[in-house]
């Protein structure tokens, strides 16, 4: 016999019992009066550690019995799930490997597994939507981060030649447009926004030494373009929010704050990935126009030398949202070394 | 906030308007869970949820709640938490879904995610209503469950209206200094602050703990408002006394930041990221002071206007051995990268239950089952604000 506490589910009266089982039935026993009850009519709740069982009975009463006391064959049937999980809670070792489990999920999640869902969502995108996200951040940015340009007409019409033609030499390429602005905020700079604008600021287009290093950036750019980087970064970054404020709600309940630093290391590292990508698309592009890929360490250097900042080699590697300077560099001089010994063969 | 632990429950609000007598009896709220278990059953029941992509969370919140429910005591009596996982899955698919199309939708249209940002707005006390019907519907104690009257009304007057009124200072100061005397706008702001938002809260409290029943009792409410603006006024004392070694903080951790930046030009638009969470860090327990401050004397304001037939609560939290707790759990949960969360939930549990008590003539047994109408309750409303963070006060 078990002790336990009988509430009769109307009121707040606490009733000692003792309870044990008699073949299919649930019986009970307060002080001189037996009760019995059908053993499948009871709800019983799953084990916990530290946590009363409940055996529901069916006119809505319940008894609670202490935990570790219920027989283990009075309801061997129920809760098998839970069962299990009772069984892992109970065991050290098992806390310790979902330590390492919890680790390695969410190392897998966030390498693998949303990249890969949210590029497959990227795919099967309507451009429009491509389209209406560069609308707006050039809506957003136009008449405060850019300004109209300040280059003379030729000189943007003989880039704008060479852009195109740069362009259109490449195959699978979404539509893309060449634009100017002059930019005191941004400096030097380049981007390639999701609806196929390549933006140059003025201060860049000044600083590059010849068109071929124009041509560099250009195809650096035109690579994001090439594989629609905006639109799977924003499908990446709003995954990395969207679990990883669901992660917190559930697990910590910290905050906004606490999850911003992992989500901002994220989206670093997601975007190091498609610079690389960028690059590499870059180095094939120009080679396959007969360029030297020498170019764009020229047209790196160049952006180096106005803004010191560029090539700040301290930087940690997982806080840079750009592969390193002398990385990209090295890549280069490679990607240039195979051009030269392709073309000394010929 | 989703607060698992029962003692920091809405459920068990009071005021000393009882008449004293000499024989009263008083029932403390015991804590009985430990961080062992807890940390084991927390750390099986992540591990799991993290494995199934989230679909076995709703189970395992039922099993960590439980564990601190049914570990909270009063009268030798655990309470018990009654929700099922489903529901609970329900509606975080839900509540997932709806984030996530805000989210990404903010890509595309600024004017889409506003709009939406404003229907939740508008949406909010129902879900504050939803979520406080799903609490006191699933917790039980003694075979007896809570009951929260769905009150839409009111709650669109205190959580909704009222802060439009709240807006109305604010516009004010902007018109105000707009043309030109910012002063007196900034007086404005501080009649608002100091003059609406405690009767806001006063009246929000007020009507939440009114609208819960148990055991055929409905709680009551013995509350003046003047009380109200005391804490607040406090709070607003509180918030400047820690301005004053915030300030200095910032001030070194800024000198310290520019020396170590050394020749590099500082861009005030672009700070380094370290610079920013210095300030992050130094900020915190100023936030956390003065939070901490108004959460205390609310919590035990709610409990000790409170009562339930002739029982009256009796909570008495103190501000620095909460501010101590808090601090103490945050500097656990970020050395331990989250390892300490259990530990920090079951101390902060156990000090909570230990300073609350029920008291009353009466041995507890004179509760029985509500004539109202015991429907289930979806979750949608509760993850809802539990992913949102609403601070309702419980």
């Amino acid at each position: 016999m078990i002790p336990g506490v009988f509430f009769d589910g109307r009121s707040s009266h606490a009733i000692r019992v003792d309870v044990w089982r008699e073949g299919d039935s649930l019986k009970w026993r307060e002080t001189d009066r037996e009760y019995v009850v059908p053993l499948l009519l009871v709800e019983p709740s799953a084990r916990v550690i530290g946590v009363p069982f409940v055996l529901r009975l069916p006119d809505g009463a319940h008894i609670q019995l202490d935990h570790d006391l219920l027989p283990a064959d009075w309801f061997a049937g129920s809760h098998r799930l839970e069962r299990v999980v009772d069984w892992l809670e109970r065991r050290w070792p098992a806390a310790l490997i979902g330590i390492f489990v919890v680790v390695a999920t969410l190392g897998v999640l966030f390498q693998f597994g949303l990249p890969w869902a949210a590029d497959r969502l990227a795919m099967n995108m309507p451009h429009a939507i491509e389209v209406s996200m560069g609308r707006q951040s050039l809506a957003v940015l136009e008449g405060r981060a850019l300004l109209p340009t300040t280059l003379p007409l030729d000189r943007r019409q003989h880039l704008q030649a060479v852009f195109q033609h740069f362009a259109d030499s490449l195959s699978g390429m979404p539509p893309v447009q060449l634009r100017f602005y002059a930019s005191p905020m941004l400096g030097a700079n380049a981007f390639a926004l999701p609806d196929g604008s390549v933006v140059f600021t003025d201060a860049l287009v000044r600083a590059l030494p010849d068109d071929q290093a124009f041509i560099a950036v250009t195809a650096h750019e035109l690579g994001h373009q090439a594989h629609h980087h905006m639109l799977r970064l924003v499908l990446r970054s709003s995954g990395v929010v969207i679990v990883g404020s669901m992660l917190m709600g559930d697990v910590a309940s910290i905050g906004g704050l606490a999850s911003g630093i992992p989500i901002f290391l994220l989206d670093s590292h997601y975007s190091r990935t498609f610079e690389e990508d960028a690059d590499s698309f870059a180095f094939s592009a120009l080679e396959s126009q007969g360029i030297d890929p020498a170019a764009f360490v020229r047209a790196i250097q160049a952006l180096e030398r106005i803004r010191p900042d560029v090539g700040k080699g301290d930087q940690l590697r997982y806080l840079s949202s750009h592969p390193l300077t002398a990385e990209r560099i090295a890549r280069a001089n490679a990607a240039s070394h195979a051009f030269e010994l392709t073309h000394a063969s010929h | 906030m989703h607060d698992e632990t029962m003692a920091s429950g809405v459920f068990f609000p009071e005021v000393d308007v009882a008449p004293v007598r000499a024989a009263e009896t008083s029932h403390r709220f015991d804590f009985r869970g430990n961080a062992k278990d807890y940390f084991r059953i927390w750390i099986v029941n992540v591990a799991l949820s993290v494995v199934t992509l989230g679909i076995y969370s709703a189970w395992a919140s039922v099993r960590t709640r439980r564990y601190m429910y049914a570990n909270t005591v009063l009268a030798d009596s655990p309470f018990e938490y009654l929700a099922k996982p489903l529901p609970i899955l329900r509606g975080r698919l839900l509540t997932g879904l709806l984030f996530a199309l805000y989210v990404i939708g903010g890509h595309f249209s600024k004017p889409l995610q506003a709009g939406a940002g404003l229907v939740l707005a508008a949406f909010m006390p129902w879900m504050i209503v939803k979520g406080l019907m799903f609490r006191a519907r699933y917790t039980g104690w003694r075979g007896l469950r809570f009951y929260f009257v769905s009150d839409f009304g009111g709650a669109y007057q205190w959580f909704f209206v009222a802060y439009i009124l709240m807006g109305i200072p604010f516009m004010l100061m902007i018109f105000l200094t707009a043309s030109g005397h910012p002063l007196v706008g900034l007086l404005g702001i501080f009649a608002g602050v100091g003059g609406v938002y405690p009767w806001i809260k006063g009246n929000q409290q007020v009507w939440m703990v009114e609208h819960h029943h148990f055991g055929g009792k409905s709680f009551r409410f013995a509350s003046k408002m003047d009380v109200y603006y005391r804490v607040y006024w406090k709070a607003i004392a509180v918030g400047l006394t820690w301005l004053v070694p915030t300030f200095i903080l910032v001030g070194l951790v800024s000198k310290f930041m520019l020396a170590a930046q050394g020749h590099q030009p500082f861009n005030p638009k672009a700070p380094p990221i370290g610079f920013i969470l210095a300030i992050y860090a130094v900020m915190a327990p100023m936030y956390l002071g003065v939070w901490t401050y108004a959460h205390v004397r609310m919590t035990n304001l709610l409990y000790n206007q409170a009562h339930l037939g002739q029982y009256s609560f009796r909570s008495s939290l103190k501000y620095w051995s909460m501010l101590n707790l808090y601090l103490g759990n945050a500097l656990g949960i970020i050395c331990s990268i989250g390892l300490a969360i259990p530990w920090a939930r079951i101390r902060l549990a156990r000090y909570r239950a230990e300073h609350l008590e029920i008291i009353g003539d009466g041995e507890l047994n004179d509760f029985v089952r509500d004539a109202f109408a015991h429907g289930e309750v979806g979750a949608a409303g509760t993850e809802m604000d539990s992913l949102l963070g609403i601070d309702i006060g419980l």
